[in-house]
């Protein structure tokens, strides 16, 4: 969904990751002429300082936690021992994110780049693009930027500075929404299923083969050679009201420009809307947003002022996830919009913790039956039942998310789903 | 949601063919024209088919079309009315939908004339189940008033490749070869089909072999008639045929108000609309084939139509909106000899079969002025040349020229009450003997030549959505001519359904079917600047009074009318 043009970009400010001139391909020498290559520069002069540069920025995880960045790298590089793995994590398979895709296809090397510098960071000799291979010719794409990187000398200065050879190299992910989750990162690298598994340890701790590996979203390492070259103070001014940097929000539903916009993290929710996508479709009435994942809280009219960034969204009882923002305009029905979503759940659970595989099913079960009219007041009180139940009973987040979007919508939209039940 | 779109103001009002608003002239008095006929009639001229169709054409008009500004084809031009369909906003909201019944079936055809039972018996015949919509009945359709005949290369002296060259030139060459040899070398099965299906036609004087008559356009006999109502046999074998089989399932009165696709972009199924329930109905199908027919009840050109109520370009529209692109969609038929007097029956059609069998056109003077068996396009732009040149012929304020009933009646003596059944039928509604006295006759919208671009197996371009009959486009070319509309939608129904049988065994009906592409044709129809309160499909024509909006149930929750309302 490369909604996103060159025109487009251009009148856009406050670019740092989809600048115009960054937007290059797998081809090293025009990312090196959009000034690429300086970051890491800047990193190989002063390895020990990288962490407190990224510390200083404030960067936070952008696959979706928000987790600051640097405490990660800390943690990794805490560890003993040279055998340490890095993970650029492209995997994206949410619904309504489409985000990685842009800058992994169209400008890898800022994430290619980013992934050697965590590598320099934390000690890491091995540094694994992981990709999504059904995203069209994104992962070719990035195999092509792998191999420019491989040629370049630069990477026999990091491995002097790590004190052996690096590895860097690209793979292809299962394409599975789970297989974005850390611990199925690590599954799938070692060759099995991507099974999520139980945390502790964490993958910082023992993760790829029990080497402490740091996996980081695509978009988060895209920022760290901006950060090293034009430092911590101006990534902070890139955002608003406190928050650091920018954010890529891939914008959809019913507005009439949906797109991937860069804007300054902290930007409106109604600006977004409004001067970014155009307004709402045919001018009708907002009804909702679905973030991130999207298993997040409902975002409503009452939200329309919030700040778009990780703390301001959380105080509103929301989280902002990947960027994702599916809006939802009268017209367009919430019950339908959450049952596509569950049955997509259901699909992606892995099935390995049975509250997960059944309760996702159970869900998706429940809500397609309303959604085709055959929905009694039983199937709405089980839905609720399930929602009390299920939290907290899987290994990964999965059945969380799914019970979030149906709680909040059901809370805030219940009337749309008593209306489709029958009798 | 709100009523159908408006029809445009010019479309109903204008049945009066006198009143075609290009022609401005005045007309030789009935009785004057009658005596004039009186003497047998020099051969007619060779006409310059090219400078004829230039100047008298409808569809080359000043103000004729407009081009179109959204959607697959955009640039393409096409006649306003059908223009203002094309680019309206939808039927249905998101939440119209919610709630509403799913129904899933292997293969869903829309549309219940000729081409969807063909579709619908070859699928089923493949092993799917079948699921066949229709907003009248079942055979309620144009189907049953082709009069004339259907073509078939099934004669000794006839080939293949005559008729191929016969399409093909009567369509002004601008057919799709592809298609038209599909068209031509499936024609002798196809009969052989209808035949085995139980179709009677026609036998020869010998009593063994199918009775040929000769159609306008083509080089030798090759039209199979049953009669003057070929149509009406063909519908009722099929019809029967269709409900008498198992795994086909008939939906009366259920138009189709939109079409549903998925994240790929691939049809899905379709919203349907019942009129029994007042409800919306989902339908999840693996494979779609639109069958809906054509566009003559938009009056295209302020014309009288022949064509039945229903033809009002549901099919077309619902396609376009879903990215199929059209072709030849500012081409249509005027069929030469409609109705022109009486004014109540203006419009309908006296078959080219009058023609075929030797009746003569005569002009206000009593010259005959065109071969009338030239293709139809010349026929009619001819006519309307003698009008507008002041010798048509003027019976109670209606114009038009003479067919030649009774010159043929004393050419081949009980030749009208033996073969031109319908023609009687139309005679006796008129008030008119057609053994005494001549028709008065004018151009008819007739059919729409182009349509949904299709490949040979009836595939649009819209994965899983498929065509048949007179909704696709690139057969024709330019001007269709007799009997070969009964044989495309054999033909290219077999093909669709076959096709579409295939698809739906891979894909099954599985997969999420929504309405997302409905968002996308909004954002570009606002991105284009042109009007949101439009609506199509119209479902039914400005004179059925029929007010969708008004028509459902009004049970549902007051959400739903605010959700609307918005």
């Amino acid at each position: 969904m490369d909604a996103l043009t060159r025109d487009q970009l251009a009148i856009e400010p406050a670019r740092v990751l989809t600048a115009p001139d960054l937007l290059v391909g797998s081809s090293l020498p025009g990312w090196h002429a959009a000034g690429g290559g300086i970051g890491l520069r800047r990193a190989l002069e002063d390895r020990a300082g990288i962490i407190g540069v990224l510390e200083r920025a404030g960067l936070r995880g952008l696959g979706g936690a928000g987790f600051p960045t640097h405490r990660k790298w800390e943690a990794v590089a805490a560890q003993p021992g040279p055998e340490k793995v890095v993970v650029c994590n492209g995997n994206e398979d949410e619904p309504g994110t489409f985000k990685d895709r842009f800058l992994l296809g169209r400008t890898p090397h800022q994430v290619i780049e980013g992934a050697l510098i965590a590598a320099l960071a934390v000690g890491a000799r091995q540094v694994v693009m992981y990709v999504n291979p059904h995203l069209g010719s994104v992962l070719p794409t990035v195999a092509e930027a792998v191999a420019a990187w491989r040629a370049d000398p630069v990477l026999l200065e990091l491995a002097a500075a790590l004190g052996g050879p690096v590895t860097l190299e690209a793979r292809a992910s299962s394409g599975r929404y789970i297989g974005g989750e850390e611990t199925a990162v690590v599954a799938w690298l070692e060759g099995s299923f991507p099974f999520p598994r139980r945390k502790p340890p964490f993958p910082a701790e023992s993760g790829v083969h029990g080497k402490p590996t740091l996996i980081n979203n695509a978009e988060t390492l895209a920022h760290v050679p901006h950060i090293l070259r034009h430092g911590a103070a101006w990534f902070r001014s890139r955002g608003r009201g406190g928050a650091p940097g920018t954010k890529l929000f891939s914008l959809s539903g019913d507005v009439q420009r949906p797109g991937l916009y860069e804007l300054p993290m902290g930007t409106p929710l109604a600006e977004l809307i409004e001067e970014h996508g155009g307004g709402m479709l045919m001018g009708r009435a907002f009804k909702a947003v679905f973030t991130g994942g999207p298993s997040n809280t409902l975002l409503t009219a009452d939200h329309l002022d919030v700040p778009l960034d990780f703390d301001s969204v959380r105080a509103r009882g929301s989280r902002l996830g990947t960027g994702a923002m599916i809006v939802v305009s009268e017209g367009t029905s919430i019950p339908r919009r959450v049952t596509e979503f569950v049955e997509f759940f259901a699909e992606s659970s892995c099935g390995q913790c049975p509250p997960c595989k059944t309760g996702t099913y159970q869900l998706a079960t429940l809500l397609h039956r309303i959604d085709s009219g055959h929905g009694t007041r039983a199937d709405l009180d089980s839905i609720r039942q399930l929602c009390g139940l299920l939290p907290g009973s899987g290994r990964c987040g999965l059945i969380d998310g799914a019970v979030t979007v149906v709680a909040s919508s059901l809370e805030r939209f219940g009337a749309e789903y008593e209306s489709m039940l029958r009798g | 949601m709100s009523a159908p779109g408006p029809m445009p103001p010019t479309a109903i009002q204008r049945t009066d063919a006198t009143a075609i608003r290009w022609i401005d002239a005045t007309a030789i008095r009935w009785i004057d024209a009658l005596a004039a006929c009186a003497a047998a009639p020099a051969d007619p001229p060779a006409p310059d088919a090219p400078a004829l169709l230039r100047r008298w054409h409808p569809d080359a008009q000043p103000n004729a079309t407009e081009p179109l500004r959204v959607g697959a084809s955009a640039g393409m031009r096409c006649p306003p009315a059908l223009a203002a369909l094309l680019q309206a906003n939808t039927l249905i909201d998101d939440v119209d939908v919610a709630g509403a019944a799913v129904v899933e079936t292997d293969v869903l055809v829309i549309g219940g004339g000729g081409g969807g039972c063909v579709a619908a018996l070859t699928a089923v015949a493949a092993g799917r189940k079948v699921l066949v919509v229709t907003k009248f009945g079942l055979g309620d359709s144009n189907t049953v008033m082709a009069e004339g005949g259907i073509q078939a290369a099934v004669g000794a002296e006839d080939s293949l490749q005559a008729h191929y060259d016969d399409t093909l030139a009567g369509g002004q060459r601008a057919g799709d070869p592809t298609l038209v040899r599909t068209l031509v070398s499936e024609g002798p099965a196809a009969i052989r089909w209808l035949i085995g299906q139980g179709m009677t036609f026609d036998l020869d004087e010998s009593g063994h072999n199918l009775r040929r008559k000769r159609a306008g356009g083509t080089s030798v006999p090759r039209i199979l008639s049953t009669r003057d109502v070929t149509g009406l046999e063909l519908m009722r074998v099929l019809r029967e045929a269709t409900l008498l089989r198992p795994g086909i399932t008939v939906w009366n009165r259920s138009p189709a108000v939109e079409l549903l696709s998925d994240a790929a972009g691939r049809c899905r199924g379709a919203v349907i609309y019942s009129l029994y329930l007042h409800r919306f109905v989902t339908v999840r199908a693996g494979a779609v084939i639109l069958t809906t027919g054509g566009a003559g009840r938009l009056h295209i050109n302020d014309f009288p139509t022949s064509n039945h109520l229903g033809a009002t370009a549901d099919g077309l529209v619902l396609a376009y909106r879903l990215g199929a692109t059209l072709r030849e969609v500012d081409s249509f038929q005027y069929h030469p000899t409609g109705v022109a007097w009486p004014r109540a029956l203006r419009g309908q059609l006296i078959s080219e079969a009058a023609r075929s069998l030797g009746a003569q056109l005569r002009n206000g003077r009593g010259e005959r002025f065109v071969p009338e068996l030239s293709p139809r396009d010349v026929v009619a732009a001819a006519m309307l040349r003698e009008i507008g040149e002041g010798r048509g012929v003027e019976r109670d304020g209606c114009v038009g020229v003479l067919l030649d009933t009774p010159g043929l009646e004393r050419a081949r003596p009980g030749v009208l009450a033996q073969s031109l059944v319908s023609l009687g039928h139309v005679a006796h509604k008129s008030g008119v003997d057609p053994v005494r006295e001549p028709m008065l006759v004018c151009p008819t919208l007739h059919y729409q030549n182009g349509g949904i671009a299709i490949a040979a197996d009836g595939a649009t371009g819209v994965p899983g959505l498929f065509c048949a009959g007179e909704v696709a486009g690139g057969i024709h070319g330019r001007n269709r001519l007799m009997g070969n509309a009964l044989l495309e939608l054999v033909v290219f129904g077999r093909r669709a359904g076959a096709a579409a049988a295939g698809l739906a065994q891979a894909a099954g009906p599985g997969g999420r079917a929504n309405l997302d592409h409905v968002q996308d044709w909004r954002r570009a129809l606002v991105a284009a600047g042109l009007p949101l309160d439009a609506r199509a499909p119209l479902l039914f024509p400005e004179i059925a009074n029929f007010d969708l909006t008004a028509d459902r149930a009004p049970h549902r929750a007051p959400h739903r009318a605010a959700a609307v309302a918005a």
